[in-house]
């Protein structure tokens, strides 16, 4: 139990590094196995997972009027 | 007409070239430049520059890397300028302690899926992500928001690809982090 099992924080330390790589070398596996027995890790997997998702799903709209602004500014307004 | 013909042209001076470009790159130049200072006003300011940039330097772009890769290091550059002059203060994640607190708040089963339209959340990503110190917030927007490459987010940033790799880790660990603690309120 104790000798080279990996611990918990491995597998979360691993999972902040390796998200959106490829998963498939021996280590990773150990880790899939891992997330399927822990509900700690699991958790800690998805809620990664969210965090990126949170940041990806907030955008904001160009205002019209900072559009107007950076033509103006750039001298690039058509001619009248 | 190809993007290569309207950059040929907005090279020789072409007005209406120049006008195409920043129509088609505004969005992401702003939104980009809205997610590392989480300010409408500064998002404007850095558009305005990084277009200026663009049309000032136009003739050195030499087409071997996407436009859109120049532009985002042109914003990446002025946003750390803009940090650098204000001595950014920030908390440190160099030590692992804590940087991995597994404990689970509630509140991320909750959180309904529309993030633009929940201010409490939004408040809390924007808190979150302005206590990481800008290079790493950089290097978590290109690669993990804006969907770049490793390769290409080290190129804008400079970095090797294991410095990408290990502030990237970093980053998203210290933002979950963040936002567990948030929900845990
Ligand atoms: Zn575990």
């Amino acid at each position: 139990m104790k000798v080279e099992k990996i611990t918990c924080k491995d597998v979360m330390s691993h999972i902040c590094e390796s998200l959106g790589e490829d998963l498939e070398s021996p280590k990773c596996i150990e880790i899939k196995s891992h997330l399927d027995e822990c509900p700690d890790c699991s958790n800690y997997f998805k809620s990664v997972e969210k965090t990126i998702d949170f940041y990806k799903k907030y955008n904001v709209e160009l205002p019209s009027e900072a559009h107007n602004k950076l033509i103006e500014f750039l001298g690039l307004s058509e001619d009248k | 007409m190809e993007e290569q013909q309207i950059i040929e042209a907005a090279k020789n001076g072409d007005k209406k070239a120049m006008s195409e470009l920043v129509k088609s790159y505004e969005k992401t130049v702003y939104n980009f430049a809205f997610k590392i200072c989480r300010d409408s006003l500064k998002a404007e300011n850095i558009m305005q520059e990084t277009f200026y940039s663009m049309i000032k330097s136009l003739r050195q772009f030499d087409g071997k890397s996407k436009l859109s890769t120049w532009l985002y290091r042109i914003v990446s550059n002025h946003c750390l300028m803009e940090a650098r002059k204000k001595k950014y203060e920030s908390v440190s994640i160099d030590d692992d302690d804590g940087l991995y607190d597994n404990s689970y708040a509630a509140g991320w089963d909750s959180v309904p899926a529309n993030v633009v339209e929940n201010n409490e959340l939004k408040n809390i990503l924007d808190e979150a992500i302005q206590k990481l110190s800008p290079d790493y917030r950089i290097v978590f927007l290109l690669r993990d928001v804006e969907g770049l490459s490793t390769e290409e987010t080290g190129k804008i940033t400079e970095l090797s690809v294991p410095a990408v790799k290990s502030r990237l880790h970093r980053a998203r660990a210290f933002l979950r982090k963040e936002i567990n603690k948030a929900f845990q309120k």
